[in-house]
């Protein structure tokens, strides 16, 4: 067979971000936003004569032309072909005549038109190989419902005949990104992932590969909260610059996770070098100076303090993990405490870890102390550990690089010749990797 | 996007970003696919400055009969290191230190490497181009008359760049024909390719009558390959002929040409499944069309009035 040796694709669309890449490799190929830019069906500006309707008892009768006649289906030449994704489709809706459409939202896929199109130009423009030949690792949320595995799968196969399929659970990738730390012993794939993208966070326990779905936990605080949260101290203190780039960027360059907020303060009034500069550019050759002082470990502290930025969600983030692993089944609780997984970009502080696996220990110490007062007998302890590593903020797409180029991955995939046999239906269970 | 490109992008936008001014040298270990079973390899080895560029290509034993070495030595002489790295091909090495100063130097290298594997696979089309020029010649000057087709000496070179499809490539004294074979493992595929083909076909008799002329011909190999050992005659193979004339082989466009013709299995793939993801879409929207109308003749649910167990009627509120 002709793909036997072609590295297996690696695709992990999410909300915000697409990731594509071959397995094998330490980071994505590809990172540009999961948008896609179609032409608008507004007529203006462009001298082009409206493309003919399809003559359609549907639409000739009541004028159901849903959206002002702009459905794809109702054209005839090659508009189809007409669209941009990513970074590209950025610039083209820059411009007039292309519209941006978001086909993932709340990291399902929503709109499969523009996602079957999404694909088609990731794999041919993109990755540049014959799906074919190609064997393909797609990633999922928890809780996707089994209908858009399904769906995707129609599209893989039936589309893009690609030679054989895995789509996998983005915690169980986490998980697995994490054997690449020294601190991972036994490669078990048991633990607890802390997922911060920018939108929102999730806590999701998982044992053994499987989700433990009842127990899964959302935080409305994230990556961009953080960034916000960054704007408005610069603007209370009327920076010169206070834009959202401006803040993100100091973000990611300064910010880090103290032990203890009042140490801290204290801290930066003895040492005043750590107050630090920013030199932001405007363009135009201009720049200007912009003080970083507080918020260096002001911003990330929300994640353990939440009442310093909202006022909707006061609970912090080492509780949070904390609940999840006690609504989890009882027997697997210790794994869980055991193997906590961190992944995506703003667990990326220094010091995240450290300071979560600090408070989580401190209220399990607190709940086995209080056991044995009332109990009267001993514990032996649970050990708590928080694992941080080097490919965090892609660990999803990593885990999957890792897993896809095993030996055995082929044969957890299903295949081409599988889908005709059974259909659509047996993507809804896929074999769980065995763990070495 | 209508046409497909001919650089990987990938390899474009690695070095692209590497050959900036700003950038701090990092380490790069990336294995890069690209069609037809094409397997590139970024390294970096020795040092984060040495960029090591290895491109493995199913078809590179066929490729050497017919002068692929001298092209590339042509084209990218001074960076190629030999033996090449281990499990491929070809390998070349640019210094980062080295490099040309002027941004314009810089970014032709990078379109340059790029190119790679188009450059890797024009030797047998350029060995076929000087082969006509020759034939030609030679004609030109017994005086034949060049409208008589006349089965001349050079050879059918085929290059199997697939496991199972090739391309064959045969000049003559008046012509270039390039014969693709192709395999389709899926009977949707093939009737949509089917349909595909016979555009490329009409099209020229219909609107463009300067493109080459396209055969196509479906389990019978064309006349010009019979004579190659080794060809299959399946149910599911069908040729592609195209017949390059003198005009489409003028100097200035040869590179054009061979562009654009070794990319033609992928362009013809990739529009198939364009085609399919179309349908689809068509095919979503008709559903949805289809439910508004069930939903429409939905009988009216009279509200029937409600009683509890002992007869008691809900009040209203």
């Amino acid at each position: 067979m002709s793909h036997l040796n072609t590295p297996a694709v690696v695709m992990g669309n999410g909300t915000g971000l697409t990731k594509l890449g071959f397995a094998g490799n330490d980071s994505p190929s590809f990172i540009f936003p999961t948008v896609i830019a179609t032409r608008q069906a507004s007529g203006s500006g462009s001298g082009r004569p409206p493309p003919p309707s399809k003559p359609s008892f549907l639409t000739g009768a009541g004028g159901i032309s849903s959206a002002g006649g702009g459905n794809l289906s109702q054209k005839r030449g090659t508009e189809d072909l007409d669209f941009f994704i990513g970074d590209e489709a950025l610039n083209a809706a820059n411009g007039s005549g292309y519209g941006l459409n978001y086909p993932i939202r709340h990291g399902q896929i929503e709109n499969w038109d523009h996602m079957e199109r999404f694909w088609e130009n990731s794999i041919f423009k993109y990755l540049r190989c014959e799906p074919e030949d190609h064997y393909f690792l797609l990633t999922e949320p928890p809780l996707n419902p089994p209908e858009n595995r399904e769906l995707t799968a129609e599209i893989m196969f039936e589309s893009f005949n690609c030679a054989g399929l895995y789509i996998a659970v983005q915690a169980v990738l986490a998980l697995a990104a994490s054997w690449t730390s020294s601190k991972v012993q036994d490669r078990s794939l048991t633990g607890t992932v802390i997922d911060s993208g920018d939108g929102v966070t999730h806590v999701i326990p998982v044992a053994e590969g499987y989700v433990i779905a009842s127990a899964i936990k959302n935080i409305p605080i994230a990556g961009r909260d953080i960034t916000y949260f960054v704007q408005s101290l610069l603007r209370d203190r009327n920076e010169p610059d206070s834009s959202l780039r401006t803040a993100e960027k100091i973000k990611e360059e300064f910010c880090y996770v103290c032990p203890d907020i009042v140490k801290e303060f204290n801290r930066f009034d003895r040492e005043p070098e750590r107050f630090q500069k920013y030199l932001v550019d405007q363009g135009l050759g201009r720049k200007v100076s912009v003080d970083v002082g507080y918020e260096r470990f002001l911003a990330p502290e929300i994640f353990f303090n939440p009442e310093i930025a909202s006022s909707d969600f006061l609970t912090p983030l080492p509780e949070v993990v904390d609940t999840v692993i006690q609504t989890s089944p009882i027997d697997v609780r210790r794994g869980l405490y055991k193997n906590i997984v961190l992944s995506g970009g703003s667990t990326m502080f220094r010091d995240f870890g450290r300071r979560l696996q600090r408070d989580i220990k401190h209220l399990v110490d607190a709940r086995i102390h209080r056991s044995e007062e009332l109990s009267g007998a001993r514990s032996g302890g649970v050990d708590v550990q928080v694992i941080s590593h080097k490919k965090q903020r892609n660990a999803v797409w990593f885990g999957g690089s890792i897993l896809a180029q095993t030996a055995e991955f082929r044969s957890y995939c299903h295949t081409k010749q599988d889908y005709d046999e059974y259909g659509p239906g047996i993507v809804r269970n896929f074999s769980l990797f065995n763990v070495p | 996007m209508l046409l497909l490109q001919y650089h990987n992008l990938l390899i474009q936008s690695i070095l692209t970003e590497r050959f900036s001014q700003e950038s701090q040298p990092v380490s790069i270990d990336q294995v890069i696919s690209d069609f037809d079973n094409v397997t590139y390899h970024i390294s970096t080895p020795e040092s984060k400055t040495k960029i090591l560029v290895s491109l493995s290509i199913k078809c590179f034993n066929d490729l050497k009969k017919y002068g692929v070495e001298e092209l590339l030595q042509r084209e990218y002489g001074p960076y190629i290191i030999s033996p090449p790295e281990v499990g491929y091909d070809f390998s070349m090495v640019v210094d980062l230190e080295k490099l040309p100063p002027e941004i314009e130097a810089k970014e032709a290298l990078v379109d340059k490497i790029a190119l790679l594997k188009r450059n890797a696979l024009a030797a047998p089309f350029e060995k076929a181009f000087a082969q006509f020029d020759e034939l030609a010649a030679e004609a030109a000057k017994s005086s034949l008359d060049l409208s008589v087709p006349e089965d001349s000496g050079a050879d059918v070179m085929p290059i199997h760049y697939r496991d199972e499809e090739s391309i064959f490539i045969k000049a003559s004294h008046d012509r270039v024909t390039v014969i693709f074979s192709t395999v389709f493992r899926e009977e949707t595929d093939r009737v949509f390719g089917k349909v595909f083909l016979q555009e490329f076909v009409d099209a020229r008799r219909r609107a463009i009558q300067d493109a080459p002329q396209v055969l196509y011909s479906h389990k019978e190999p064309p006349l010009e390959i019979r004579s190659v050992p080794g060809l299959k005659a399946a149910d599911d193979i069908g040729f592609v002929t195209f017949v390059l004339f003198p005009r489409h082989i003028t100097k200035d466009r040869r590179e054009n040409c061979i562009s654009h013709i070794q990319i033609f299995r992928d362009y013809f793939h990739y529009h198939i499944k364009c085609s399919k993801a179309y349908m689809h879409s068509r095919m979503r929207f008709r559903v949805a069309e289809f439910l508004k109308v069930l939903n429409r003749a939905k009988p009216e649910v009279a509200e029937k009035e409600r009683k509890t167990a002992t007869g008691r009627r809900f009040g209203a509120r």
